[in-house]
């Protein structure tokens, strides 16, 4: 079943053409990878998905909602599609379990007892239960990047986009995000991932996406996108960061 | 003639100067409290989608700014009960000029302040489903309120000053009530020297304030 249907999308900043065309459809329970340069157009593609972009045109389907259909509650697709990001954006004025809590609370008017009690168990899951009570500025990098996790998760989510979540990290904090995302992914949640980490990509995803210049150059299996790569842009961007 | 300093007429005014003292406050007070929910209005309709709200904020904010704060008051107070056949009391006029006034000024003050706030965070709030005003309260309001608490602060001593120019209008305030006191002994220096210190009195007292309530804050959180 398709959890994501993206059909010749584009999406222009003024007379900037940044995404040229991409169609992409990603199965429930599917982890995909997408690598490729900065400007490449591969963490708009991700934004749009959950349209804090507006596409310029195409059409993006989400569990069987069409986002730019203006009768379709975005709001609600959001909570479908959590996300985690670069900078982890955690609500600095409250607690590590309110930022995890505040979605079930005021998207799903979940008692706070549950809402508690699933930010909890939450934590938990990410190794931090024992940081509830802290604030985020009392954490490392790699402890926000977990919380949010934690926050994309609070909704119950069908897919959790990831947008670069490991780029502002100390390379000792790395790891610790990745056995998480790891771990989210053995339990069969479908992740996108927007990455330039090769290592997980290539042990943890079904398909790696290689985007450049604002269109999909290859589209395989983790082996031969790696191993066997067809797109000669893709052949030198590896040799680049291998 | 010697100029005399007297001490006991400076001391003997203080506590008559306290009767306008108390109007001061009501209206700084009354001012500033509306004057808060009109700027908070007008700021967020400065930052509206729609160009229409945008664009009013614009008028009202040039307007206010761009004129002295005593020609509003001559114009509310002696203009509009003319234009529309009403008599304001004083009191009432005054507490609307600071609002109107104030109003313009707190409205860049929220507007900056909520600007201040890094997208990312507006960002991680729809991500969760959030709406937009449900965004707003939450998340952006209450961190954007905390970097307002300097500049406001700072509009609260310039209102409470700025009432000194309602006498004009016939509000009993405190640089009134010195002007009366003087109209009867003639001691200019020591009744205006008094009401300088009793306006100083206040604001320090404001800006002392203000500092604990920072720290208050910054102890609660920690950014």
């Amino acid at each position: 079943m398709e959890m994501i249907k993206i059909i010749n999308l584009h999406k222009s900043y003024g007379d900037l053409e940044v995404i040229k065309g991409i169609d992409l459809d990603i199965k429930s329970g599917e982890v995909v990878c997408i690598i490729g340069p900065s400007g490449s157009g591969k963490s708009t593609v991700l934004r749009c998905i959950n349209r804090l972009e507006t596409p310029t045109s195409g059409r993006i389907i989400v569990d069987g909602k069409d986002i730019m259909d203006p009768d379709t509650d975005i709001n609600h697709v959001r909570t479908e599609a959590g996300m985690v990001f670069q900078q982890f954006n955690l609500f600095p004025h409250m607690t590590v379990l309110n930022n995890v809590t505040l979605g079930p609370v005021k998207v799903r008017k979940m008692l706070r007892s549950d809402a508690d009690k699933l930010g909890l168990e939450l934590l938990e899951k990410v190794g931090l239960a024992d940081k509830a009570r802290s604030y985020p500025d009392q954490l490392s990098g790699g402890q926000k990047q977990r919380v949010a996790i934690a926050r994309a998760l609070s909704l119950k989510p069908k897919v959790i986009l990831f947008d670069e979540p490991t780029s502002a990290l100390d390379p000792e904090l790395v790891g610790e995000v990745l056995e998480v995302m790891r771990q989210l992914a053995s339990e069969g949640m479908t992740m996108v991932v927007v990455t330039h980490e090769m290592g997980f990509a290539k042990d943890v995803a079904d398909r790696v996406i290689f985007i450049d210049s604002g269109v999909i150059q290859e589209d395989n299996n983790p082996g031969d996108f790696f191993s066997n790569p067809k797109n000669p842009r893709l052949r030198d961007f590896l040799g680049k960061v291998a | 003639m010697e100029f005399h300093f007297d001490w006991s007429v400076f001391f003997e005014s203080i506590p008559m100067l306290m009767r306008g003292v108390k109007f001061t406050i009501v209206i700084t007070l009354g001012g500033l409290s509306l004057g808060f929910f009109l700027g908070a209005f007008i700021g967020l309709m400065k930052l509206a989608r729609h160009a229409f709200p945008r664009s009013a904020a614009i008028t009202y904010i040039e307007a206010i700014r761009g004129t002295p704060m005593l020609v509003q008051a001559m114009f509310l107070y002696y203009g509009v009960p003319m234009a529309l056949g009403i008599r304001i009391p004083p009191l009432t006029a005054g507490i609307i000029i600071i609002a109107v006034n104030s109003g313009a000024y707190i409205a860049e003050i929220v507007r900056g302040a909520v600007q201040s706030i890094d997208p990312g965070q507006t960002e991680a709030g729809r991500s969760i489903g959030l709406t937009r005003s449900q965004t707003m309260l939450y998340i952006v309001w209450p961190q954007a309120f905390k970097r307002m608490i300097p500049p406001l602060g700072n509009q609260f001593i310039i209102s409470l000053k700025d009432t000194s120019l309602l006498m004009v209008i016939g509000v009993g305030e405190l640089l009134r009530t010195g002007q009366e006191i003087v109209a009867v002994n003639f001691k200019a220096f020591e009744v205006y020297l008094a009401v300088a210190v009793v306006y100083l009195a206040m604001t320090l007292s404001i800006a002392k304030g203000l500092r604990m309530v920072e720290n208050h804050l910054d102890m609660k959180t920690t950014r």
